[in-house]
């Protein structure tokens, strides 16, 4: 997305409740594309603390999956496995 | 759980339905049970319940409907009902109490906390990972679910028993929250937020 010039921008959001709102749901991939082409490319063009706000959400979804994901420890999965094998034994 | 059987799978079918779609997901289920617990082996103790669970119940499981969606459910359900009462740290927060509290006359008020990409990004450490961990539980689940594992609302819903509405209300509050505790903590590092 090419970066708009902030200094021409609306520092105050008429509409800030409708837009969190819709920007939650852009972010949970509930919004319809229609909504969420008119957000990104018209809207945030022009108001700052949409902007903001919108890459700060974007950020911090990164954020979330890059830190705050893993994988299970190894010996978990073979636990699971010879317990369920255990299981159909019995 | 709808625990009511369904189907009546063959040995070959159970296999291959539990190789094949439950565990691709351990990954996801540990790191939910372990930001739930907190606690390693509790983690590893409540995924290998939920797998046999889900092995005991798999002739309710439908195929060709959401297997991470079910097991999530499961995992949450023995978490409240076999984890919860025995963890180390109970919820120091009445669940009734900040659903009313969050629910309250304005659940769509902003108290959109002052916290820039840049300091986000500078945070390199275990600091959103604590963020997150120190969340009420109920808060932080559906922040694992939805920014971590990309459930739509109304799987969410279906995981925790919950209106879509109040997925939605929850997870505005929960982010805002998240991002309240990450503000604070680039305050406390020296950043200027203004």
């Amino acid at each position: 997305m090419e970066e708009p010039d902030k200094s021409k921008m609306k520092t105050d959001c008429p509409e800030k409740q409708q837009c969190m709102q819709l920007l939650q749901r852009i972010m949970d991939g509930e919004a319809t594309d229609a909504e969420r082409q008119h957000f990104i490319e018209h809207h945030l063009n022009e108001c700052l603390p949409c902007y903001q706000e919108y890459h700060l959400e974007v950020a911090l979804k990164e954020m979330l999956k890059s830190k705050c994901t893993g994988k299970a420890p190894s010996d978990l999965v073979e636990k699971i496995k010879s317990a369920i094998d255990q299981n159909t034994i019995m | 759980m709808d625990e009511a059987p369904r189907n009546q799978y063959s040995q070959g079918e159970k296999d291959r339905i539990f190789h094949q779609e439950f565990m691709p997901h351990v990954n996801s289920m540990h790191n939910f049970a372990y930001r739930l617990t907190l606690d390693a082996d509790d983690a590893k103790d409540l995924v290998q319940d939920t797998y046999l669970k889900a092995y005991r119940f798999i002739d309710s499981f439908q195929q060709g409907t959401n297997a991470k969606a079910w097991l999530f459910r499961i995992l949450k359900n023995s978490f409240i009902n076999d984890y919860r009462k025995k963890s180390k740290e109970p919820s120091k927060v009445d669940y009734q109490e900040v659903e009313s509290y969050y629910n309250s006359d304005d659940v769509d008020r902003q108290i959109t906390p002052d916290l820039r990409v840049e300091a986000l990004k500078d945070m390199i450490g275990d600091e959103i990972s604590n963020a997150l961990n120190s969340l009420d539980v109920d808060f932080k689940t559906v922040i694992i679910l939805a920014d971590l594992e990309d459930f739509k609302y109304d799987e969410m819903a279906t995981i925790l028993d919950i209106p879509i509405g109040t997925v939605r209300s929850r997870l505005h509050r929960a982010r805002n929250l998240l991002k309240e505790k990450l503000a604070n903590y680039a305050k406390s590092m020296g950043y200027n937020n203004s």
